[in-house]
């Protein structure tokens, strides 16, 4: 069940990052990926850090996730705050 | 009720810049990554410019045009900056004397990053209405300069600092605030504040900044958001995208403003893409017009973008706008006012556009020459004196007369001249 729900924010962060950078779109993306290398500028990944939070309806201060260097450590931290840990 | 905001208003910025995608493609940035991030041109100070003459020559012309009555009314002057010169001494006590203000005036200097020029704004305005001096002005004086220089070692800042200097940018905005409000009128008691501390961008040591992008934009983010629903609070019937005709935000580049933006009116309207994309353009990007002149001014960088707005959307009759201020560390606000035809002919009449246009266009040679320091004045200089051949011989030849430049500085005091 965890590695499930796990396996679905990645998912979700995947194709938040197919919607904000249309040129990657289709590419697999894995947990050592960083956002910066996939071409996203901090606006971008500000933006792709917020459509997740809407998604799995994150109320949280969005500083409370900077500081993560790839999607892995992304999605590590949107499960956790998901999980009210 | 009392009326109170911006009598007259002024920017000043700078005498030279250079163009930001002729910086890129030198620095051999990724240009397409900054293409999305609408930044245009950056001012830039030159040797014999500081916070003070940038202060001085953004009020001189509306202090200039005050009768000697009215001027002897300014009766608080607060300089609005993270560009200090000094630890103790302020820099309104020099800009006091080059504009020769009565000296029954308080003179004193505001600090919270970009926040600064709201919270000398917010103090003006409430000078006003406490009205412990009926009639009595208020000149506040936003002046910033950037030093952009990445503190070395340590590993928290972002490759992305990378953004810092082609963002940053160097410019002044005056105010004069008091019960005639012909360019600004506030909408008193409509204010959403929100501060918090976060470590997002600094300046730590005396000649450079520091800073974590990712962490900035996403408390930018938070605040936009939360200074709005605080507003929203206290006024009633408050609608994102109806109550106000303009949005004037603090603009660090125009890409953030245009990310901002869009989260906003996606969490408060549920506007669709395409809807938001035309909403941007009619009520955010006149504000943006002089910010992409200058880069990120700091403290005056909210105003520079309300002096925009007034001066380049239209304004057939009066027209409230919503004004986003966020300083790093952080303090943030959400306020409002209105401005109507003739504030806009009032505005218009300082020529901001054609003073920005009038700048010396420095060449990659020449910007970076400026940068090695040489001529320039560091923090705690004891003497110093101004060494013409730093200064492109353009701007000298054909520099605007009746401007205030640092000319030398005596065992730390600092003496200009008149250009």
């Amino acid at each position: 069940m965890t590695a499930q729900r796990h396996a679905e924010i990645f998912a979700l962060v995947q194709n938040n990052i197919y919607e904000v950078l249309p040129d990657v779109e289709g590419r697999e993306i894995k947990p050592g990926d960083r956002l910066t290398d996939l071409g996203a500028n901090s606006v971008d990944r500000a933006e792709i850090v917020m459509l997740a939070m809407e998604a799995l309806s994150l109320h949280i201060q969005r500083v409370e996730l900077s500081g993560v260097k790839n999607v892995g450590e992304l999605v590590d931290a949107l499960y956790a705050k998901s999980h009210g840990q | 009720m009392l009326s109170v905001g911006i009598e007259a208003m002024n920017v000043f910025g700078g005498s030279a810049f250079l163009d930001v995608m002729q910086l890129i493609s030198h620095r051999r940035l990724d240009s397409a990554r900054f293409e999305n991030l609408l930044m245009r041109q950056k001012a830039v100070a030159l040797p014999c410019e500081d916070p003070v003459t940038f202060g001085v020559n953004a009020a001189k012309p509306i202090v200039d045009a005050l009768p000697e009555a009215e001027k002897d009314r300014i009766e608080l002057l607060i300089t609005c900056t993270e560009s200090g010169i000094d630890f103790g001494k302020s820099l309104s006590t020099y800009v006091h004397h080059y504009l020769g203000l009565s000296r029954n005036c308080r003179l004193l200097e505001i600090k919270n990053a970009c926040y600064s020029g709201t919270a000398g704004f917010q103090m003006a305005v409430n000078f006003v209405l406490s009205q412990a001096s009926p009639g009595a002005k208020a000149l506040v004086v936003t002046t910033d300069i950037s030093r952009f220089t990445v503190v070395e070692g340590g590993d928290a800042l972002t490759e992305d600092w990378s953004f810092a200097e082609p963002s940053s940018g160097a410019g002044a905005t005056a105010m004069l605030i008091s019960d005639t409000p012909h360019i600004f009128q506030v909408d008193v008691g409509a204010n959403g504040y929100y501060g918090h501390e976060v470590m997002d961008t600094c300046r730590p040591t005396a000649e450079s900044e520091a800073g974590d992008a990712d962490l900035s934009l996403m408390s930018y983010l938070d605040c936009c958001e939360q200074t709005f629903l605080e507003y929203q609070r206290r006024v009633a019937d408050v609608d994102y995208r109806d109550s106000f005709q303009y949005l004037a935000f603090h603009t660090p580049f125009g890409g953030m403003v245009k990310g901002a933006h869009r989260t906003m009116m996606r969490k408060t309207t549920k506007s669709r893409r395409e809807d938001i994309e035309a909403d941007f353009e009619r009520r955010v990007s006149p504000g943006l017009r002089y910010c992409q002149r200058t880069g990120n001014i700091m403290g005056g960088t909210v105003f520079l973008s309300l002096a925009g707005t007034i001066d380049n959307a239209r304004f057939d009759t009066a027209q409230r706008i919503g004004v986003f201020s966020y300083g790093s560390g952080c303090c943030s606000e959400f306020y409002s006012g209105v401005a109507t035809p003739d504030g806009q002919r009032r505005l218009r009449a300082m020529e901001i556009s054609r003073h920005l246009d009038d700048r010396h266009s420095l060449s990659i040679e020449e910007y970076e020459r400026l940068l090695t320091g040489k001529g320039a004045v560091a923090f705690g200089t004891r003497n110093w004196k101004l060494d013409e051949s730093h200064v492109p011989g353009q701007v000298q030849a054909s520099g605007p007369k009746g401007r205030l430049i640092l000319e030398r500085i005596h065992e730390f005091h600092r003496e200009y001249r008149w250009n």
